[in-house]
């Protein structure tokens, strides 16, 4: 019994069972609403997985080393228009440069924060207003169209039935994070950092490389991801800031992540990015408007960062013995 | 001390409190550059470009002062608060159709301060992330406004207020009411407990639990009281166009939080004064302006706004 | 023989505070040198300074005879320099095995290896840690084999020289013989460690040479064969101890706080005591007693202690910080920074800060009466008036814990819970801020104190209640009290464990 609680009491583990419930609940309702669930609806599960996962993976990464990248929607923006607009020149060209840009972006951010001593929200904050800025000016606030339409072919054609070029290299950049953080040093490094920032430095390990190279690799997942949706899309335009960061942030809180740091998996968070996912494609199925899916994502994000406040124990301590209190009374 | 030197050294203590902080040194520096290429613009000093300033700013003022108390109050930033300015043009154009001004405001008013409220409470009791919360409660009240608008405008009926667009010495109406609701902000920081409570918050929160402040219900009264103000921002706006629009609030998050740190309101909180932070704003909106009138486009004004923004948060560092 | 690491001339200031003056300090290869001194004497300091933690102000420091700097914490460690500090340094989401080869250089990229493991249980067992599982999650350990954890942790490394900085402060007996073992074990192997301590009978028992530091000076160095206990108290100290307490006073009465069955599930298991007014109480305990833990939950900021507190005849509800302000009670915490005062307010603001119904006027906060309230207040802490509108944080840590009490200062006489009254505090605010709290009791408050300072605790409390693993051994009263019976609570519980 112990042994069970305990499991669930592993983020990873929790996610995975909050996936599976989920999954679960869906497959049944469409069941009853008589819809068939077959390889399309599988298919677009994990297109949804692949438009917030690579997002949600770099800010996940940032949580675990106790930060909170919020430039991650725009970089998500300026990467697509950048990939899009240098990309008529060759689309793995286009693709490498917003990576590129992604990398400089996170790196210059990090090296501001370490150097100035400031918190990753405010930094951030800044490098979201203005990567949202360069896109503004790069596309003259309009959207800017691809024209190679092969490439928007390449991207969505579905392979062995369920996966996409997208959604198979997400697959990758989550499993390749997954082993970074289980078996790797520097994996070990991070959530080092992440759990105790003095006491990793004290240690010996150099927390600010670490700190450097999340963020490297945060902005660097965020351009490719917002690329790669455009390259999908045939289009790429500077606004909608919110419509990637309410998922991102909450797949990382629900695949347990914790703000306080040192907490996280990347397969915990690709089970959270699939939870989301499936709420999404189920809502599609089901047939409700879209403005429905803002307020579940929304509604969810709330529940999630009340289970992440670190009162909320000492609320439900105070509730019980309340209770107990008003029962004993009676 | 002797009496005599009393307000002497009152007015001495004056000056640095508003010019000289740790974190404010850009904005005497913002002011004076202002104030020097506002010179050598034609036309920015000509009477109806600062009215339509003063129009456009005071908007934005409300909401800057509403997130200088969140900033002061130790919760960084609310990234709902224009969509909260948003939703409460729209409360305000709907029930103007019941024929009541009050009504109307009445309405809006309590609408945004709930709503704000609400947030406060769950950052307060489960100290849940501030900045979390307000991107969920972002989610819901966008998602929930177009479900009911059906992504339309919602027209005010009547003309209950069109005083609201009068101007008054000069100065349009909602020029004074953001000058009134500024001193409102900085007497309440400065002389009322709760001021004092919520400055002491952002101080250090740990601290301020020890002296025996209650975090939730000074939270839930910090966004109680930034909701209204943005409510009160809502309204002007309802009044101006004559209507409500999820659109209206769009991009003014991130003026205020920029207004807010130009003024030298600490990021990590508990320093700060709403009169700095309007100085912050007149630097943000006049720089604006004049960029706009010397020919460069709108695109610009976003990567204006970000990198301003950086280069205060940068100023705050050690 | 030539050192191994030597110290010469060093300075080092924080602020105006001046914490080392013109150090010089060496140790031999193979020897356990043991570095003294009184809390802020500026043992932590030099020893921060020479594993790079701090740069020096002035002075060099030399390795194997050379001169040579320390950059930082990693370049100590290529120098084969190895440092367990005072404050845990353990990452507690990782397992035992990734905390005790956490910084190490070296360690593959890919590092599940076997002989990482095998290497790392043998680190553990020489500290007595045969029975952990490697792959147990740190922070579930009890504090005291994180401590152990640590020290393995610089086994594994192959170090020359190793800082030990108060290692034992959180141990068991069982445990303190483990480390003791340890470090014989390597002295055997010709390392040199430096291990800094309070306690004079580990010194003596365990350590070759000695060092002494006092108000950041050296005092003297010498072999520990040649210099007698009662000398190195002397040394430390540097003055008898009646001129650093003052008199106690003779005021008494009834009980004027009453606990009974004090809970803190998993810290405190059921703590009684009274304190009559006039009086100090401290409780002693080590790191883990549930001392502090108890004055926190007398504070209100434990949320989950529960049991009876009477004041004055009259039951307080505990948990509820509002409650007792408005009875008097006031908490001075030992974190300034941290929990204590708002650093980057005004000292006046801070005098005021839990005293707004004594300064409000209308129903406002006015600035004559708060000024006149922090004047009144700053006089009778004697801070300098002047300071009034400086930040709080550009004080001195002295000033700082005047402001501390003097905002606890109410109209009648209360109640003043204090965590470590001195922490950071240089010695001659220390004894302005002992006759500040003798002064307040003389004027009726009562004290509940903790302190790890044994000195502080024979030389202040009226009454000694030692604690040890969360429940009370003895009390003593003021003509019982003695260092030794206190440390032979704290540490030796013998008879508290037959008992258990």
């Amino acid at each position: 019994m112990t042994s069970i609680s305990r499991l669930i009491a592993e983020p990873i583990i929790r996610a995975c069972v909050l996936f599976l419930f989920v999954a679960l609940v869906f497959a049944v309702s469409a069941v009853f609403a008589g819809v068939v669930v077959d390889a399309t609806t599988m298919f677009s599960v994990l297109q949804n997985f692949a438009m917030i996962g690579l997002v949600a993976l770099g800010l996940g990464l940032t949580v675990l080393i106790g930060e909170f990248d919020l430039s991650v929607a725009g970089m998500f923006i300026l990467g697509g228009c950048v990939a899009v607009i240098v990309g008529s020149n060759g689309p793995v060209f286009g693709l490498a440069v917003a990576v590129l840009i992604g990398i400089a972006g996170g790196i210059i951010q990090a090296l501001l924060m370490i150097r100035l001593g400031l918190n990753s929200v405010a930094i951030t904050l800044g490098g979201l207003l203005t990567f949202t800025g360069i896109a503004h000016v790069l596309t003259e606030s309009k959207s800017v169209l691809f024209n190679d339409l092969s490439v928007a072919l390449a991207m969505n054609v579905p392979v062995l039935g369920v996966f996409s070029l997208r959604s198979l290299i997400t697959i990758a950049c989550f499993l390749a994070g997954g082993v970074l953080i289980t078996y790797t040093r520097i994996g070990r490094d991070i959530v080092a950092t992440g759990s105790n920032r003095h006491a990793a430095r004290v240690a010996g390990v150099s927390t600010s490389h670490m700190l450097v190279g999340v963020f490297a690799v945060s902005g660097a997942l965020a351009a490719l991801s917002g690329a790669l949706l455009s390259f999908g899309l045939s289009a790429a335009s500077p606004t909608g800031l919110s419509n990637v960061m309410i998922p991102a942030i909450a797949a990382v809180i629900l695949g347990g992540g914790s703000l306080s740091g040192g907490v996280g998996h990347p397969i915990g968070i690709a089970a959270g990015v699939l939870v989301l996912a499936i709420v999404r494609s189920g809502l599609t199925v089901l047939g409700v408007s879209p403005s429905v899916h803002e307020i579940v994502t929304g509604a969810l994000l709330l529940v999630v960062a009340i289970l992440d406040g670190p009162a909320l124990g000492e609320r439900l301590y105070q509730f019980k013995s309340m209770v107990t209190l008003r029962v004993g009374s009676i | 001390m002797s009496p005599k030197y009393f307000w002497v050294e009152r007015l001495m203590a004056f000056r640095p409190r508003l010019w000289i902080s740790t974190h404010g040194a850009l904005l005497p520096l913002g002011l004076a550059l202002l104030l020097l290429t506002a010179m050598f613009t034609p036309g920015f000093l000509s009477a109806p470009n600062l009215l339509s300033l003063v129009n456009t700013a005071s908007v934005i003022g409300c909401v800057a002062v509403a997130m200088m108390l969140i900033t002061i109050s130790g919760n960084v930033l609310s990234f709902a608060l224009g969509v909260t300015t948003g939703c409460s043009a729209m409360m305000f154009a709907w029930l103007t159709g019941y024929e009541s001004g009050l009504l109307a405001t009445v309405g809006a008013l309590v609408f945004s301060t709930v709503v704000t409220g609400f947030q406060g409470l769950l950052i307060g009791l489960f100290r849940a992330n501030p900045i979390i919360v307000s991107i969920a409660a972002l989610g819901l009240m966008t998602g929930a406004a177009e479900l009911i608008s059906q992504g339309s405008m919602i027209y005010a009926s009547g003309s209950q207020l069109q005083g609201l667009n009068d101007t008054f010495w000069s100065v349009p109406a909602s020029g004074w009411v953001l000058l009134a609701l500024v001193l409102l902000a900085d007497f309440i920081l400065r002389f009322t407990r709760f001021g004092r409570n919520i400055v002491m918050l952002g101080s250090n929160m740990t601290a301020a639990k020890a002296a025996g402040i209650s975090l939730w219900r000074t939270t839930v009264g910090v966004y109680a009281l930034a909701g209204l103000f943005s409510g009160i921002a809502g309204i002007l706006l309802a009044a101006r166009y004559n209507a409500g629009s999820l659109e209206y609030g769009i991009g003014y998050d991130y003026s205020a939080i920029a207004a807010v740190l130009v003024g030298g309101t600490f990021i990590g909180g508990g320093e700060g004064t709403a009169l700095r932070t309007l100085a912050g704003l007149v630097v943000i909106t006049g720089a604006g302006a004049i960029l706009l009138l010397h020919g460069v486009s709108t695109e610009y004004q976003f990567l204006f706004t970000g990198l301003v923004l950086l280069v205060a948060v940068l100023v705050q560092g050690r | 023989m030539m050192p191994v690491i030597e110290a010469r001339n060093i300075s080092k200031n924080f602020g105006r505070f001046q914490a080392l003056r013109n150090v010089s300090f060496s140790a031999a290869p193979g020897e356990v040198h043991a570095l003294c001194g009184e809390n802020g004497a500026g043992k932590s300091t030099l020893v921060k300074i020479l594993t790079g933690v701090l740069q020096p102000d002035d002075g060099q420091t030399l390795i194997g005879g050379e001169v040579h700097g320390i950059a930082d914490t990693q370049h100590a460690q290529a120098l084969k320099i190895g440092y367990v500090s005072q404050e845990l340094s353990i990452a507690p989401h990782l397992s035992v095995l990734d905390n005790v080869w956490l910084g190490c250089r070296g360690v593959p990229l890919l590092h599940r290896r076997n002989e990482l493991r095998e290497r790392a249980r043998r680190a553990l067992n020489l500290v007595g840690l045969a029975h952990l599982s490697l792959e147990r999650r740190a922070g579930t350990l009890a504090l005291g084999e994180q401590q152990l954890v640590e020290i393995a942790r610089m086994m594994v490394r192959d170090v020359a020289v190793l800082f030990l900085d108060e290692p034992t402060a959180t141990l068991s007996d069982r445990e303190i013989e483990c480390v003791f073992s340890a470090i014989r074990e390597l002295r055997r192997n010709g390392k040199t460690m430096i291990y800094i301590s309070h306690r004079l009978g580990e010194v003596m028992d365990l350590c070759d040479r000695v060092t002494i530091l006092r108000n950041g000076e050296n005092v003297i160095s010498t072999d520990v064969a040649d210099i007698s206990r009662g000398k190195l108290v002397e040394h430390m100290l540097g003055r008898s101890l009646s001129e650093m307490y003052p008199q106690a006073g003779g005021m008494s009465s009834v009980g004027a706080l009453e606990i009974r069955g004090l809970m803190v599930p998993g810290k405190i298991r059921g703590l009684d005591f009274a304190v009559p007014r006039g009086k100090i109480l401290c409780l002693a305990g080590q790191m883990g007693s549930g001392a502090t833990e108890a004055v926190r939950a007398l504070a209100g900021l434990v949320h989950d202690a529960t049991g009876s507190v009477v004041l004055d005849g009259m039951p307080l509800k505990l948990g509820s910080v509002h409650t007792l302000l408005e009875r008097n009670m006031r908490f001075v915490s030992e974190d300034r920074a941290g929990e204590g005062l708002f650093l980057n307010l005004s000292v006046e603001e801070n005098f005021a800060a839990t005293q707004f119904d004594v300064v409000r006027r209308f129903g406002l906060l006015l600035p004559a009466p708060v000024r006149e309230l922090a004047e009144r207040l700053a006089d009778i802490v004697t801070v300098n008036p002047d300071r009034l509108r400086s930040r709080c944080g550009d004080l001195s840590g002295g000033n700082q814990q005047k402001i501390a009490i003097g905002r606890c200062i109410t109209p009648g006489s209360g109640i003043l819970l204090m965590n470590e009254p001195t922490r950071g505090v240089d010695v001659g605010a220390r004894a302005e801020i002992y006759a500040l709290m003798r002064q307040l009791c003389d004027q009726g408050y009562a004290v509940v104190m903790t302190s790890t300072d044994l000195e502080e605790v024979v030389g202040l409390a009226d009454m000694v209640l030692t604690m040890y693993r969360g429940a009370r051994v003895s009390l003593y009263g003021r003509d019982e009290i003695s260092a030794s019976r206190i440390l032979l609570d704290i540490t030796h519980p013998l008879t508290y464990e037959n008992a258990a």
